[in-house]
C-alpha cells in the first residue's frame, strides 16, 4: 500500500512539475507583448471571420486583428487552434487571444476575461429544403433529431429548447449529419450558415429556419489581461472613425455589427 | 470550383501535411529507437531505485493516453512556443517519451528472450563479453524484436495524428480542415478519406520493408 | 587415476552455495591425463553445479583447482584475476551442454570456426599467434574444422544451421565445436538427456571413439550403462559430497555406502 502511495505521488509531482514551469502575470500583458513585439492571435478556418486567402489570413476577425497589433504597435501573427483547446492554449500562454467569431457563452465567459461584444449573432435551425416550410419556429422543431457541436452555443440552445440531440465534434460534422440523414437537423451560427449553406456550396439542399436566440462575439483573453481594456479602447476607436464599419462591410458581416 | 481545382488545392494541402507527419514519424523514431534501449536497460538495472524509477516511468507513461501527455507537454510547460515550430517540437518530445517507453519493452523482451545458455556457450569458449555480445546474443535480439518493433512502428504512422490535438497541422488536420471549410472548400469528406490513403501507402511500405527484414533474419531459428 | 602417476587435474575443497543453499559441501578428487570420468548421482546432489564450477560458469566460495601442478583457480585471490585471465584459464576446459546451445544463426562450419578465430585474432593482434596472416589462422582453423566434422561424422552438414539439424547431430556439432579450441579436459553436462532415446546413441558412440583417442573427459551422466562401459573412473555424489569413488567396474559390481546400492538399484530398475 505505502508503495502504490509513493508512485501516485511521485506521478502527481511530475504532473505538477510541468505544471510549474513558467509563470508569467496576465495583469502585464501588454507590456509582455509589446516587448516580444508580436501578438498571436488564436483562430481556426472560419470564414468569413478568419480564412485563408492566398496563403493570408483574411476575414474580418483577422483584418480588425491585424489593426489592432497596428494600433499597439506589434507584428500580428496568426495561429490555428483547435477550438477545444482554446482556453488551454490561452492559459499556456500558447496564444494572447482567441478572436475566432467567439460566442460568449458562459463557459468562455468562465475561462477567459472577455472583450465587450463587437457582433451580434444568432443560432439557427438548419434543415433540408424540402422539409424546410415544415420547421419555421423552435416549437415545430422539436420532433427533429439534431446534431450540434460539443460544447458550443447551439449545444446550449438545444438543451435549452429541450431538443433530442447529438453532440459532435464541430459544425461542420453536424452539417454532414444532416446533410448525410444521420440527423434531421443541425444548429449553427447565423454568421456561418451564410456563408456556408445554400446556393453555391457544398450544401445546396439545406437551409436555415428558425431563429433561436440572440447572441453575442467577443474576444477573448487570459483571466485578468489587461489586454481587456487595451481592446475595449481600440475596439470604441476605430468604430468612431469607421474601420470597423469599412471592413465589415467588406466582409458582408455589416448587419451583425453591434450598433 | 470544379473537382480538378478542388483537388489541386486539396493534393497540395494533402502533401504539406503528410510532410508533417513523416517529419514527426522519423523524429520520434530517431529519438525513440535509442532512448528506449536506454529506458529498457534502466528498467533491467541492478541497481534497485534506478529499475524502480524508471518502471514507475514506463507505467506512468504506457498507462496513460498519448494524447494527455501531449496536452500536459504541451500546455503545462511554457518553454514551447505558441508558433508551428513550438507545437512540433512539443509533439515530438511527447512521441519520443512515449515511444522509448514502448519500445524498452520490446527491447526488454528481446534481450531477455535469448537463453541465458548462449551468453554461456560464448563463456565456455573463451569468448569475451564485448564479443557474445555482438557475435552472438545481437542477432538473436534482433531477430526477437523485429515483428513487435515493426507492430509499434506502424502503430505510430497512425499514432501521429494524435498530435493535431495541440494543433501539429499533420495530414488529418490538413484533410479535416475541408470538412470544416478552408480555401473555399467546405463540407467535403473526400480529402479525409484520402488521407487514408496516404497511411495506406506508408504503412504498406513499411510492412513490406519489414517482411524483408524478417525474411533475410528468417534462415535461423531462435 | 589409473593410467598415469602425476594427476592432470587436481580440485581441493570446493564449496559453493546458492544464497543459504550449500549446493558443493567440500568437493576433492584428482584425475590423470586420459582418464574418463562419469560423475553420477541423483538430480539436486550438486554434479552439475561441479562441472559449472569447473568451466567457471560459477564461482566457488572456497577451494582451489590446478591443471598440471598449476593453480588456475584460487577462491581466495580469484577477484583480483582480470577478464582475460580468466578466459585463458577457462580455455583450459571445454563444455558440451545438455542443450547443446548452437549459435542458431551460423551454420555448422561457422559454429566451430567463430571463436577459434576470434582467439587467433586476438593473439595476431599482440604478437603470441603462430600465423603472421590472418588468413593463415582462417585456412588452419577452416581445416581443423573439418576435420573436427569428419571426426563427429557431419561433414556433409557443414553448412548446414543448427535448426536443419536434429538433436543428436546438433550436440555432435556441440562436440566438435567443444573440440576445436583444444582444450585439456572436455566436460559433458548430461549431454543425452535432451535426446530422444534413438538419438542417444549417435552422441555416446562419438564420446566412447573420443576416449580412444585419449582424450581427458568427465561426463555427468543418467546413462548407467555408458558410465559402466566407458568411464574408468566412477563419482558417485549425493548430497554436495562425493559418496562414493572409485575405479568404474569395482563400483558398479561392489558398491559400498547405503546411498549408493539404492541408487543404482533405482536406476537399473528404471532400465
Amino acid at each position: 500500500m505505502k508503495k502504490v502511495i509513493a508512485l501516485l505521488m511521485a506521478v502527481i509531482f511530475m504532473c505538477l512539475g510541468f505544471a510549474g514551469c513558467g509563470k508569467k502575470d496576465p495583469a502585464k500583458d501588454v507590456e509582455n507583448i509589446k516587448k516580444a513585439g508580436k501578438i498571436v492571435i488564436g483562430i481556426t478556418d472560419f470564414a468569413p471571420m478568419d480564412y485563408k486567402e492566398n496563403g493570408e489570413w483574411v476575414g474580418f476577425d483577422a483584418d480588425m486583428a491585424k489593426e489592432f497589433a497596428e494600433y499597439l504597435g506589434v507584428e500580428v501573427e496568426f495561429q490555428e487552434i483547435t477550438w477545444e483547446q482554446k482556453i488551454n492554449e490561452i492559459n499556456g500562454y500558447k496564444i494572447d487571444c482567441v478572436w475566432n467569431g467567439m460566442t460568449l457563452t458562459d463557459e468562455v465567459k468562465e475561462g477567459m476575461s472577455c472583450s465587450v461584444p463587437y457582433c451580434i449573432n444568432s443560432q439557427v435551425v438548419v434543415v433540408n429544403k424540402d422539409v424546410a416550410d415544415k420547421y419555421q419556429t423552435a416549437e415545430a422543431c422539436k420532433e427533429l433529431k439534431f446534431a450540434v457541436e460539443a460544447g458550443s452555443a447551439g449545444e446550449e440552445m438545444a438543451k435549452e429548447n429541450g431538443f433530442e440531440y447529438t453532440a459532435v465534434t464541430d459544425m461542420a460534422t453536424a452539417l454532414m449529419e444532416v446533410k448525410s440523414g444521420k440527423s434531421d437537423a443541425a444548429i449553427i451560427d447565423s454568421l456561418m450558415a451564410g456563408a456556408m449553406i445554400g446556393e453555391g456550396t457544398s450544401y445546396e439542399e439545406l437551409t436555415y429556419t428558425a431563429k433561436l436566440n440572440n447572441e453575442e462575439y467577443g474576444v477573448g483573453f487570459r483571466k485578468g489581461s489587461n489586454l481587456v481594456d487595451e481592446f475595449n479602447k481600440f475596439l470604441e476607436e476605430k468604430t468612431k472613425d469607421g474601420t470597423v464599419q469599412n471592413i465589415a462591410t467588406k466582409y458582408g458581416v455589416q448587419e451583425a455589427l453591434v450598433k | 470550383m470544379t473537382f480538378a481545382e478542388q483537388f489541386t488545392i486539396v493534393l497540395q494541402a494533402l502533401n504539406e501535411g503528410f510532410l508533417q507527419t513523416l517529419k514527426l514519424f522519423i523524429i520520434t523514431l530517431l529519438g525513440a529507437l535509442p532512448l528506449g534501449l536506454v529506458v529498457s536497460l534502466g528498467s533491467m538495472s541492478r541497481f534497485k531505485p534506478i529499475s524502480a524509477v524508471v518502471k514507475t516511468f514506463v507505467w506512468v507513461i504506457r498507462g496513460t493516453p498519448l494524447m494527455l501527455q501531449l496536452m500536459i507537454i504541451y500546455y503545462g510547460c511554457s518553454i514551447w512556443s505558441g508558433g508551428e515550430d513550438g507545437r512540433f517540437a512539443a509533439s515530438a518530445v511527447a512521441f519520443i517519451i512515449n515511444y522509448s517507453c514502448y519500445f524498452s519493452e520490446i527491447y526488454r523482451g528481446g534481450i531477455q528472450g535469448v537463453p541465458v545458455g548462449q551468453q554461456e556457450a560464448g563463456q565456455v569458449l573463451g569468448m569475451s563479453k564485448k564479443q557474445i555480445f555482438f557475435k552472438v546474443t545481437l542477432l538473436q535480439m534482433i531477430k526477437r524484436i523485429v515483428p513487435p518493433m515493426s507492430n509499434e512502428i506502424i502503430t505510430l504512422v497512425k499514432d501521429t495524428s494524435l498530435a493535431r490535438i495541440i494543433a501539429l497541422q499533420e495530414i488529418i488536420w490538413a484533410g479535416f480542415s475541408f470538412m470544416k471549410g478552408s480555401n473555399g472548400i467546405a463540407g467535403q469528406v473526400w480529402p479525409l478519406f484520402f488521407t487514408g490513403i496516404y497511411y495506406l501507402a506508408f504503412s504498406g511500405v513499411l510492412t513490406i520493408l519489414f517482411n524483408k527484414i524478417e525474411k533475410k533474419l528468417s534462415y535461423f531459428k531462435v | 587415476m589409473s593410467k598415469n602417476e602425476k594427476a592432470l587435474l587436481e580440485v581441493k575443497n570446493i564449496r559453493k552455495s546458492f544464497g543459504k543453499t550449500e549446493v558443493l559441501k567440500g568437493i576433492d578428487f584428482t584425475m590423470g591425463k586420459g582418464e574418463v570420468v562419469a560423475i553420477i548421482g541423483s538430480s539436486g546432489s550438486g554434479k552439475t553445479t561441479l562441472l559449472r564450477c569447473l568451466n567457471f560458469l560459477e564461482t566457488p566460495d572456497v577451494g582451489t583447482i590446478s591443471l598440471d601442478e598449476k593453480v588456475i583457480f584460487d577462491a581466495e585471490n580469484h577477484k583480483k584475476l582480470s577478464d582475460s585471465e580468466i578466459r585463458s584459464n577457462r580455455l583450459h576446459f571445454g563444455l558440451v551442454f545438455q542443450s547443446f546451445n548452437l549459435f542458431p544463426q551460423y551454420n555448422v562450419k561457422r559454429n566451430l570456426t567463430l571463436a577459434a578465430e576470434l582467439l587467433e585474432f586476438e593473439k595476431i593482434k599482440n604478437g603470441s599467434s603462430q600465423y603472421k596472416e590472418k588468413k593463415d589462422a582462417v585456412d588452419a582453423i577452416s581445416k581443423k574444422a573439418d576435420e573436427l566434422l569428419v571426426q563427429v561424422g557431419l561433414l556433409e552438414k557443414e553448412k548446414s544451421y543448427p535448426c536443419e539439424l536434429s538433436g543428436g547431430q546438433q550436440q555432435r556439432v556441440a562436440i566438435a565445436r567443444a573440440l576445436a579450441l583444444e582444450p585439456e579436459v572436455l566436460c559433458f553436462d548430461e549431454p543425452t538427456s535432451a535426446l530422444d532415446p534413438e538419438l542417444t546413441g549417435e552422441v555416446l558412440k562419438v564420446i566412447r571413439e573420443l576416449k580412444n583417442t585419449n582424450k581427458t573427459m568427465i561426463v555427468v551422466t543418467h546413462e548407467m550403462e555408458f558410465a559402466k562401459n566407458v568411464a574408468d573412473t566412477i563419482i558417485y555424489m549425493a548430497d554436495g559430497v562425493i559418496e562414493e569413488m572409485g575405479p568404474s567396474q569395482e563400483v558398479f559390481e561392489n558398491p559400498k555406502s547405503e546411498k549408493l546400492k539404492s541408487f543404482l538399484k533405482s536406476s537399473f530398475e528404471k532400465l
